[in-house]
């Protein structure tokens, strides 16, 4: 086997140009799923077809880069950011399952916990200042209409709908 | 005369000078916080703009990023980071002067500097802006489709250490654009079957994902690196940090220089104020006749760049007030409030809302006045102040903002998803030498780049000859290529250099 292409060995460059063009075929074939034109004209399909050629391109370019780079590795994502993404995705899921106000409750300290903040009061505080600061600014004051938990709402419990 | 007018409408509206004054604190605030720029306060504040008058909304956002690319200076020259990337070059000659205890003075010289470069940029915009926006009404759809390839060109090779990965970020944005149902035959683009994404993806929570929550995971990478601060803010001796007439003399050739600069770089679309603060310090250096004290602590270099990075703000709305081309990401989210307000931006914009236009611009000229005075005797304060935040809490409170800003703007959980992988995508962007500001103005200028394209091709027949056969098209089509051309060579320059310098 090519030692180039150990997956110890690959370059930074080659692995994004490998993405980008995965990308791109990807992309160019769902374009030419788009309709044409009832006339026959390139339609709404033009433009994805110009982009995702485009993106192939690039990604060809840096594929051949990549290939010559013996330097720069790709580096793993660190624990902390994936953590602080899954919390993110997590609180997403929460937000429409038990309402805003619990969610952000439950979320808030653990978002100041990824950062370091160690003081248990401050957790605690950050966890019912957090929600309910939120819910007066954006709710209230601004009038945004709430997202209401699908299994359970504090917000319908409180308002006693 | 119109601008007269204009400002002495703002001046007796005090609910919209109370949103110019807050404004003009809370860009110096978080422009001076490093990690934080202009574009992420104005993305995470958008929402909350939604509920205001349209002029005011739109002054409250323009003369954050009036005041935001100031308060990176204060950053700069007190913790040898640079609040926003458009102070980088403010650093090289201000983190010295403070290191001499003469920071106040310093914050002193960047004030008047980025007052005087802003004055400057923006009078040029007042009375540039009408004779852009006559030409550009006079554009068919396929020289208007050649100024947007353009954009597209330069905004994405000109930005950042990469061409390729710049017009990778540029080829995303548009694709990223064509989710939806298209607005001219209503067929579905890149749905697959989902009906949230038949809405297609909204510009602020992308918006918020790339420049806040982005931020939020790069401050979280570098959590542990702690920021130098100087101890001594100002020196005990009252008389070395009090700025004199012969102190600031020669300063001023450079400050005048250095906001022309600034203003043509400016319109320029995509080129930035941080290129601009570059380009005017070695301009200055180059013409200095204290050359040798350049980068040891000379207020002319402190005095330069401020001044070109400022004078960057007014001339770089001109390509958005006139084509709806934004020629910055903090131009991209002023597109997202002008088309919630239902104003149509373009040449016709000084048609249909001229008045808007020109109170704007008195706005902006109130803000920079307004900035001036708090910088120039608050700026030490704003300094102590801002080593009293702690990190620690200042980012799980925007990460939990960032949230609650993307649901507000169109009440979706839907989006709230797309600000946070947006939030993921905008780290790896910066991690990976990619370019956020071209992903996101690419974005903005997909729309109308696709209808003047396909308003072309009915022209022509479904024929690509079009582009070359009218000479105002094929004019910006050589510049795009050009620009492409002279990036590609200085960066195969600087390779070659580097490569001669390592042996």
């Amino acid at each position: 086997m090519d030692p180039r292409f150990s997956t110890k060995n690959l370059s930074q460059g080659f692995v994004i140009g490998i993405v980008l063009t995965t990308f791109g075929i990807a992309i160019l074939i769902a374009s030419f799923q788009i309709d044409k034109d009832p006339g026959g004209g390139w339609g709404a399909r033009i433009f994805p077809i110009f982009g995702s050629i485009a993106l192939l391109m690039v990604g060809i370019l840096e594929l051949r880069f990549g290939l010559r780079d013996t330097q720069a590795r790709p580096d793993y994502i660190p624990s902390n950011i994936l953590v602080l993404f899954g919390l993110a995705i997590g609180y997403i899921f929460l937000i429409g399952k038990i309402g805003y106000l619990l969610s952000t409750g439950l979320v808030a300290p653990m978002v100041f916990l990824v950062f370091g903040v160690r003081n248990l009061i401050g957790l605690f505080v950050s966890a019912v200042l957090c929600p309910v600061a939120y819910h007066l600014i954006f709710f209230e004051l601004l009038g945004v209409f709430p997202p209401y938990g699908k299994w359970f709402d504090l917000l319908s419990v409180i308002q006693g709908n | 005369m119109e601008i007269f007018t204009a400002l002495a409408g703002v001046l007796t509206n005090p609910i919209l000078m109370l949103w110019v004054l807050a404004a003009a604190i809370i860009g110096m605030i978080v422009g001076a916080i490093p990690g934080l720029t202009a574009s992420a306060a104005i993305a995470m504040l958008l929402p909350l703009t939604f509920y205001m008058e349209p002029l005011s909304a739109l002054a409250f956002l323009y003369v954050i990023g009036k005041s935001g690319r100031y308060g990176g200076s204060i950053a700069a020259i007190l913790f040898n980071t640079p609040g926003t990337a458009a102070s980088a070059a403010t650093q090289i000659d201000g983190y010295p002067l403070a290191q001499k205890g003469m920071a106040s003075k310093a914050m002193k010289v960047a004030t008047l500097s980025s007052v005087i470069g802003d004055f400057i940029g923006e009078v040029l915009l007042i009375f540039g802006v009408g004779l852009i926006a006559a030409i550009a009404l006079s554009l068919g759809p396929p020289e208007l489709f050649t100024i947007y390839f353009a954009a597209f060109v330069v905004i994405s090779s000109v930005i950042g250490k990469s061409i390729i990965r710049g017009l990778a970020s540029a080829a995303l944005g548009v694709l990223i654009k064509m989710i939806g149902i298209d607005p001219i035959s209503s067929e579905e683009r890149f749905t697959f079957g989902n009906f949230d994404m038949t809405n297609g993806i909204s510009l602020v929570p992308l918006m918020i994902g790339i420049f806040v929550l982005g931020e939020v995971f790069s401050q979280l990478e570098v959590r542990k690196n702690k920021i130098k601060i100087i101890n001594k803010i100002d020196s005990k001796d009252n008389a070395i940090n009090r700025l004199s007439w012969i102190d600031f003399k020669p300063c001023i050739p450079h400050i005048i220089r250095s906001s022309f600069i600034g203003s043509f770089i400016g319109v320029l679309p995509g080129m930035g104020s941080s290129i601009a603060a570059f380009v005017a310090y070695g301009e200055g250096k180059r013409r200095a006749k204290n050359m040798n004290e350049w980068g040891s602590g000379a207020l002319e270099g402190v005095a330069a760049p401020e001044a070109a990075n400022n004078a960057v703000s007014g001339p770089s709305m001109a390509p958005l007030l006139t084509l709806g081309i934004p020629g910055s990401t903090i131009g991209a989210i002023l597109v997202g409030v002008f088309l919630i307000h239902g104003i149509p931006i373009g040449p016709t914009l000084f048609i249909t809302s001229r008045e808007l236009v020109f109170n704007l611009f008195a706005c902006g000229l109130i803000g920079i006045a307004l900035y001036g005075l708090i910088g120039y005797f608050c700026a030490s304060f704003l300094g102590r102040f801002i080593t009293k935040i702690p990190r620690d809490v200042l980012y799980p409170i925007i990460f939990l903002t960032s949230f609650i800003a993307a649901y507000a703007s169109r009440g979706s959980l839907f989006d709230v998803f797309v600000m946070a992988v947006a939030g993921l995508a905008g780290w790896l962007m910066k991690k990976y030498d990619f370019n956020p500001a071209a992903f996101i103005i690419s974005f903005v200028l997909a729309g109308g780049a696709e209808e003047t394209l396909r308003q072309s091709l009915l022209l022509s027949d479904n024929g690509l000859l079009i582009f070359v056969t009218r000479p105002v098209a094929l004019g910006f089509l050589c510049i795009a290529f050009f620009a492409l051309f002279i990036r590609m060579r200085s960066l195969t320059h600087q390779t070659r250099k580097s490569n001669f310098n390592d042996v």
